[in-house]
Order: structure tokens, then sequence, then C-alpha cells
């Protein structure tokens, strides 16, 4: 442990990367995930492209066949490259998990600053709300909810987007509550500023830290509920694939031992919650706000 | 008195969640897409029977007056019947949950022990090597998802070395079933829920410890001499294990909805299996029964938290 009066070791250049692989706890942690987090995104991202096989091609001649040369990772019951599906299912599961994360967001954002910054009458009316909504464990909800409409790319992203905001909008309401009497709040009032530029140019910025570390952890919350609901066979839908997905189709095929097709898909759940868990753990460290 | 009345006060705003969430479950049956008849009666009805079905559902009534029964049938304790079993969701929903809190229960104990032992190791030594090594344990353990580990257990312990069955209660092969054998089968289901339930609790517990052993009564009890297992055992534990009510009474949800995805894994017929059949068949008066019934507990659940802790420490009450 370096203490405050000694300077951190510095590695190489002043640069951003550098300061970050100062080696303190917190920063150790951050870029343990930042590294992860990367790896995750690009294999994602131009995995599919890089690699290049067919993830949707049967080999009938070599089902259920272990790691080789030619297939990496084996093949599943129908003879399909298990790797390149592996590479195509994080590409799916980002693509919904991404853009719910930024939907339950903006809307707990909202919601919180509305009801920390409204009268108080519809403060307690919408904590009532969030307290109900709050009863009932999101995996429920959600799979109520799979149940009922059809399910596509965009009915999951809403989905799961408006399913998860309601922790975060408590968080930013007090958060609203712990600032709103402050100086520089009352000061922008006093010289005309509206409720909308106090919420968007100073509580906002305050809340900064905050909501990055929880940005982080939605982000988390996010891939797991979305590999949960495909496990369930109610998220991503055939013939796309996603890493809950695949786990269910390896658990289906685990009588057979094909040890191959459940332990990639749940090594790359784990590693992209690791992940999201190890950076706002590592930002907490650094910045010690919460 | 005041304490009295901050627990009416959590009694009023229990009730009012009650009634938003009734409401609530109103609402989408009614905005479900594909009416209850069509899900009876099938493709080929004839419109004489659709019209006499939705008579006899009370379909045809008026808004209120079918919100104004919703309410009575609640009260009543009718939640109607399946469509896919032809059963009461009533008394469907008390056999599955009568399996679902037996694994939750005995997985509860196991996870509250451990995670006992774990947090306080990782409290005591918060900034040094062994609490470092707990929490990465914990972290690990947080970020593996339980779908992944019962796949592993199943994997490892019923298919290579063939010690559990990989799923269900019942052993098909008995005529009549022994709690040794339906022990067996708990056995993997437990684990996972074990892994899934003890780094949120210890780490909570740890966090507890840590910031009790800085306070001042800990230094004054140290200068008058106490030794450091008489401070930890009759101050610090007791006053660290008041934040883990509040714990155990946010995770109540999981407890009734029994872990939908563990249970899902092994076929174990509990309400989280039931719940999970029940999407993927489009049965909806059970999918709304189970969700009633889950949100009716969690709410007196954290009401019996909350007033457990107000007990514990009166000051809890006034906020």
């Amino acid at each position: 442990m370096l203490d405050a009066t000694q300077q951190p070791v510095r590695i190489g250049a002043s640069s951003f990367l550098a300061r970050l692989l100062q080696l303190r706890p917190g920063n150790a942690t951050l870029t343990a995930g930042l590294v992860l987090a990367a790896i995750i995104l690009l294999a994602s991202a131009i995995g599919p492209v890089l690699y290049g096989r067919d993830p949707y091609a049967l080999h009938t001649a070599s089902v259920l066949a272990g790691p080789s040369a030619a297939y990496p990772f084996g093949t599943d019951d129908l003879g399909r490259n298990a790797f390149a599906r592996l590479l195509v299912a994080g590409r799916s599961t980002l693509y919904v998990a991404l853009p719910a994360t930024a939907v339950a967001f903006v809307v707990g954002t909202l919601y919180g600053l509305a009801s920390g910054l409204g009268p108080r009458l519809l403060d307690q009316a919408l904590m009532r709300l969030l307290d109900a909504v709050l009863a009932l464990p999101g995996l429920v909800v959600l799979i109520f909810f799979g149940a009922i409409v059809p399910l596509n790319t965009g009915s999951l992203i809403l989905l799961l987007g408006l399913i998860s905001w309601p922790s975060l909008a408590r968080l930013v309401r007090n958060e609203t509550l712990a600032q709103r009497d402050r100086d520089f709040v009352h000061a922008s009032r006093q010289l005309g500023g509206g409720l909308a530029h106090i919420a968007g140019t100073h509580l906002l910025r305050v809340m900064a830290p905050v909501l990055v570390v929880n940005f982080t952890f939605l982000v988390g919350d996010m891939i797991f509920a979305l590999s949960a609901l495909s496990f369930l066979g109610l998220g991503v839908q055939p013939p796309h694939t996603s890493w809950g997905g695949l786990l269910q189709e390896g658990l289906e095929l685990v009588a057979l031992d094909a040890w191959w097709l459940v332990l990639p898909p749940g090594l790359m759940i784990f590693a992209a919650m690791l992940a999201t868990s190890l950076i706002g753990q590592g930002l907490l460290a650094r910045g010690g706000s919460r | 008195m005041r304490i009295l009345g901050g627990i009416g006060r959590k009694l009023g705003s229990a009730a009012l969640s009650l009634a938003i969430l009734i409401t609530l479950t109103f609402v989408l049956v009614h905005v479900a897409p594909g009416s209850p008849v069509y899900q009876i009666l099938g493709p080929k009805a004839s419109p004489a029977s659709i019209r006499e079905l939705n008579h006899a559902l009370g379909l045809d009534l008026p808004f209120w007056h079918q919100y104004f029964r919703w309410w009575l049938d609640l009260a009543h304790g009718q939640l109607g019947t399946s469509y896919s079993v032809e059963r009461p969701v009533g008394s469907l929903i008390v056999s599955y949950e009568l399996n679902t809190l037996a694994l939750q229960i005995v997985s509860l104990v196991a996870s509250l022990l451990i995670a006992f032992a774990l947090g306080l190791a990782h409290g005591v030594f918060y900034d040094r090597t062994p609490g470092r090594i707990i929490g990465g344990v914990e972290l690990a353990l947080y970020a593996m998802p339980s779908f992944f580990s019962g796949t592993l257990l199943i994997l490892l312990f019923s298919m290579q070395l063939g010690w559990f069955p990989a799923g269900g209660l019942e052993n098909l092969r008995l005529a009549h079933q022994t709690v040794a054998s339906n022990a067996l089968h708990m056995a993997l289901p437990c684990v996972t829920i074990v892994l899934l339930t003890v780094p949120v609790l210890s780490r909570y517990f740890a966090q507890s410890v840590h910031e009790e052993l800085g306070r001042d009564y800990v230094r004054s009890a140290a200068a008058r001499g106490a030794s450091p297992s008489r401070i930890l055992l009759h101050h610090v534990i007791r006053n660290a294990l008041r934040p883990l009510v509040t714990v155990l009474g946010l995770s109540l949800p999981s407890i009734f909805a029994g872990g939908v995805v563990v249970e899902t894994v092994f076929s174990y017929p509990g309400l989280g299996w039931l719940l999970w059949r029940s999407a993927l068949a489009q049965d909806y008066p059970v999918l709304i029964g189970i969700v009633l019934v889950i949100g009716i507990l969690t709410v007196l659940g954290n009401l019996l938290a909350d007033i457990v802790n107000t007990l514990l420490d009166p000051r809890t009450g006034y906020a």
C-alpha cells in the first residue's frame, strides 16, 4: 500500500494509459476490467469478420465433434462451427444489452431528476410507484412480459431497458435531494435558471462520477438479464443466437458430455460480468465516490 | 409511541404498494394481446360460444365493474383457472411454492452460515492480504451467472462423477419418495443458490464489520482491557448483524420467487419453474397469479424487515 505522501510509481510517459497503469489498488482493478472489456468488445465487433467462417453452415460429417484445428471450439449437434457461433452470439448479445442499458440509464436519470426536483406531491407519487415496481424481482417481470410481447431486437431492447431503471432512479433522486439545496443551485436559481437548466448543467455534472459507476454496473446487470432470458428461451430468438442461448443448447446436450458447448459461452458471460464489476469497483476505489 | 407511529406509516405505505400492484396486474390482464376466450376455445370457436364465454367470464361488463370484481375475487382468494392444466391457480401455486420454500430455506440457512464466517474474516482483515483474497473470491463468485455454475455442477457431479441426480425432485424408480432421495435431488440446486447468495451477503457483512471496528466504542472497550475476541463477539458482531436484516428483507422476492433460473436448470418443480413453464405456454392466469403472490409476499416481507429493524434500533423508526 502506498500512503498519500508517497508519489505513485510512474511507468513510461505521462499519457492517459500510463496513468491508468500506475499500480495503485483501484487502478490495477480498473485496468484489468478495461483490458477484459476491450477483448470482449473486439471479439464481438470484428471477431466474426476476422474469423470469417459461416456460423450457420451445417457440417453434417462432423456432428458434435470436440475441439480440433478445423473447429477450435468443436461443433454442435447440427454440426455448426461453435467458435463462429460464439463470436456472432457475442455480437447479438451486445447489440441488445448496450442499447438497453442506454434506455434504462436515460429513463432512470430523468425519473430520478423529476422526483428530486419536482413538487413534494409528485415526489411522493413517483416514489410510491417505484416501491410497487421494486416489490417484484426484475427477472420475474421480464419473464412475464417476455411471454406477452413478440420477441425481436427492438422489443428486447425496450423490454430490458424499461424494466431495469428503478434502482438507478432512486439513486438519482436521493442524490438530487442531497445536492439541490447547495449554494450553486440556489445561485443558479437566483440568476433565473429554470429546473431543466439546473438539472442539465449543474446536477448532472456534480453527479457524473456516481452516474458513470452505476452505468457500468447497469451494463453488467443487462448482460446478465439478457443472457438469463435467452437461456430461458425468451430472449434472442433462433436462428440468431446469444451467449445465454448457446449455454442453454449446451445444457440440453449435457448428457452427451459436450463440455466444449458449455464452457465457452458460460465463460464469456462470466468475463463480461467480471469486466463490468472490475471497472465499477476500480472507478469507486479511484474516485471514492458513491 | 413514536415507534408505533413509524410502524403505522410503514403499514400505510405497504398497503399503498399493494394497491398499486393489484391495479397494475389488472391493467396488464386487459392490455395483454390475445383474449382469454381465444386461449380457451381455440381458433375454431363459433361467435355464439365466444359471446357465451365472454359473458360467463364477465368480460362484457363495464371496465370499472371488472376492476371491482378483480378486487372482490382476490379478497376471496380466487385467482382463476390455469388454461393449460385445468387446475385452480391458487392450489397450483401453493403446491409449487412449498417445494420452492423447502429449497430456499435450506439454501438460506447454509448461505447465512457460510457468509457469516467468510464476511467476518473479510471484515477483520479488510485491508490486508487475507481480506483482499476473500474480496477477490467474492467478486468472482458475484460475476458467475447461476445458469453457468449450475450447468458446470451438473457436468461435473452428475455426468462425470455420477454422485447426484441432474434434475427434478422425485426419483421415479421409487414407489414412495423418501426424504433421503429428495435431499439428494436438492443438493446441486442448493449449492448453486449458495454460490449465488454468499458473495452478496458476505460482502455486505464484511463492510459493516469493518465500519463497526473503526468506531469509538471499540477503542474504549480495548482501552478498558477487553480482549479482541470479547470485543468482536459482544460488541462488533451484534451491531454489524443489523444491516443484514435489511438485506435479507430485500432478498425476499427472490426467496419466494425461487431462483427462476436455478429451478429451470435443474428442472426443480418450484414456483420459478412453474413461472417459466407458464411463460412458454402463455398461461396468463398462472403468470398473473404468480406475479401477484410474489408481490404480496414481498411487500409483507419488507414490512416485517422494517418492523424488526425498528425494534432492534429505535432510531430507524423516525427516519
